[in-house]
């Protein structure tokens, strides 16, 4: 099923603050009432990276949190896109066409959350926690992984302070939390009461996916959020396909930015998606 | 001064104005439909669609470079009697026309698709890709001049709708398979399609899109491009030129129509911007007025 359009504007926002989290990593604070008003946990934005089409796209990102009429997104200066916008101050004009595509399903009758994250995939985590635990979920436990400590988002900025959210932190270098993947925590952290909600590189994801397929009490609902070479974000240049699988159980193409980025985990074709190349950051 | 943008593209179609969402771009206008106002632009060119549906190329299906990008969808579509029971009733209530963008393997092929669109309302008329560089087969009907022609007839042969005539840059002659079209019977051409173009992955030492590495390059990149070609086109014949190619604003809808188009197309430019075409229109009436000109075709620049 397609996200709905009806609430997507092009809205121009107003950088209200820009945070070097470490390793790089950026938060930014967008003035954007329309989409902070309306945003889902896990739907994503456009954001458009200077001025005269230079570059030519904007650049997807996940809403990290709102609050009020601001919208945070976080983000890594990667490549010319990222870099323009890692570089904005407060007082930048900024163009967001959003709330796009399909968020996480947030059900009341979850009662445990596992939110895994690896990388800059912690992105749309801040949100989706605490609407889970404003819309009834009792405990949320949030598996953050990173190759090493300055790539871990904050862990104070998933829980906000709240005690029945748990961060267990690892990393590849063992510099901070335990030493390893973020699948070896993930194991035996869910029940079939729980939820479990994925977000990092497309090997973190299908490793997980392979980790349910083979567990005794699936969780009741499992998502993980995607990404993909991206043209419009609205469904009309049919670029952003990923593999995956029709209510019939026939392969065919899904729409990252309509039928994602946050789709089932049974409903992709995981082994098709890891044949393909890596994204190339431009 | 008043200003008419009406432009008659031929066989009684007469568009409201000269701005168009180019084919490919703005899919079959459901999604656009959502975000602005179709009723403001003068005309929708569909996807390209097929005799069957096509699920389309695996990805990675697009790859932005400087000032544009490259896209290899694989024409997927739902195929020509989706389009023609399912969408075609829906294009009926926009006020802007609706041509759909007819491509194929086989002469046959584009036949069966307008045949069968020709008894569905709310079509307006028909665009023939025949220069799709990214299936097998669709560049080669573009390519030569008398196969260019032989489609073209035999698509003429069975409508007496509005027959246009996407033109592929990827030839060595434009101007003369434009010619060819205009001689078999097509109302109008549009000039061009997207340019073969690769990006190349230096990580991977390998090109980014898969398969032969190829697609088609569009966007503000290919504007001069398209500007040459469209006056090489002009030149050549009498027939509306829909010109096409990196138009973002009014000032490159301008170009286009002094380089001699009687239309124009807007179409990477939707994916950045969706009221891109919506602000061409208007800008393009402030345009005539400020220069006290009454009508696009004013604007032509007529070389020597």
């Amino acid at each position: 099923m397609n996200a709905p359009l009806g609430d997507v504007r092009d809205e121009r926002g107003e950088v209200v603050a820009v945070e070097a989290l470490g390793g790089g990593m950026v938060e930014i604070s967008v003035r954007l009432p329309h989409i902070a008003a309306r945003a889902q946990p896990g739907q994503f934005v456009q954001l458009r990276c200077g001025e005269a089409h230079m570059p030519l796209l904007r650049r997807p990102f996940s809403v990290a949190w709102t609050d009020a009429d601001i919208a945070a997104f976080v983000l890594a200066p990667v490549g010319v896109g990222t870099r323009i916008l890692a570089a904005l101050h407060p007082g930048d004009p900024i163009d967001a066409l959003g709330p796009l595509g399909r968020g996480f399903t947030v059900d009341t009758l979850v009662t445990h959350a596992l939110c895994v994250s690896g990388g800059l995939g912690c992105a749309p985590f801040p949100m989706l926690v605490r609407a889970l635990r404003s819309s009834g979920t009792r405990t949320v436990t949030v598996v953050s992984g990173a190759a090493t400590a300055a790539l871990l988002y904050p862990r104070e900025r998933f829980s906000r302070g709240d005690p029945d959210v748990e961060v267990i932190e690892l990393t590849v270098d063992g510099s901070r939390g335990r030493r390893g993947l973020v699948t070896a925590a993930v194991a035996g952290n869910f029940d079939a009461a729980s939820a479990l909600y994925a977000c990092g590189p497309n090997p973190m994801l299908a490793a997980l996916a392979r980790l349910l397929g083979g567990a005794v009490a699936a969780p009741v609902l499992a998502e993980a959020s995607l990404e993909a070479p991206m043209g419009c974000g609205y469904g009309t240049c049919l670029g952003c396909a990923l593999p995956a699988w029709d209510p019939d159980g026939a392969r065919a193409w899904a729409l990252c930015c309509r039928q994602g980025p946050v789709m089932s985990m049974e409903v992709v074709d995981w082994d098709e998606l890891m044949k393909l190349p890596a994204a190339h950051v431009a | 001064m008043s200003v008419d943008l009406s432009i008659d593209l031929g066989r009684g179609l007469r568009l409201a104005n000269p701005v168009g969402l180019a084919s490919g771009t703005a899919g079959f206008g459901f999604e656009l439909a959502e975000l602005i106002d179709m009723d403001r632009v003068g005309a929708l060119y569909t996807k390209g669609t097929t005799r069957l549906p096509r699920a389309g190329n695996a990805p990675p299906r697009v790859a932005e470079t400087t000032g544009g990008m490259l896209n290899s969808i694989g024409l997927q579509n739902p195929g020509v009697d989706h389009v023609a029971r399912e969408y075609a009733p829906q294009f009926a209530r926009w006020r802007c026309a609706v041509i759909v963008n007819v491509a194929g393997a086989t002469i046959d092929e584009y036949v069966d698709c307008v045949r069968i669109l020709d008894g569905a309302d709310g079509v307006a008329g028909y665009e023939l890709n025949i220069s799709c560089p990214n299936i097998a087969h669709g560049l080669d009907l573009g390519r030569d001049p008398a196969h260019a022609a032989r489609v073209t007839a035999a698509v003429r042969a069975v409508t007496q709708r509005c027959v246009v005539v996407k033109l592929s840059p990827n030839v060595t002659d434009i101007g003369a398979v434009a010619s060819a079209v205009e001689s078999a019977g097509a109302d109008a051409v549009s000039a061009v399609n997207t340019y073969i173009g690769m990006k190349i992955h230096r990580h991977t030492r390998r090109p980014v899109l898969p398969r032969a590495g190829t697609g088609g390059l569009s966007g503000p990149a290919i504007k001069p491009l398209a500007l040459a070609a469209v006056a090489a086109v002009r030149t050549m014949v009498r027939i509306p030129v829909i010109g096409v190619g990196g138009i973002c604003d009014t000032g490159d809808a301008v170009d286009f129509l002094i380089a001699g188009a009687d239309a124009i197309q807007v179409g990477t430019a939707n994916f950045p911007d969706p009221s891109a075409s919506v602000h061409i229109v208007r800008g393009l009436a402030d345009y005539l007025t400020e220069a006290g000109l009454g009508h696009p075709s004013a604007l032509r620049w007529n070389a020597a």
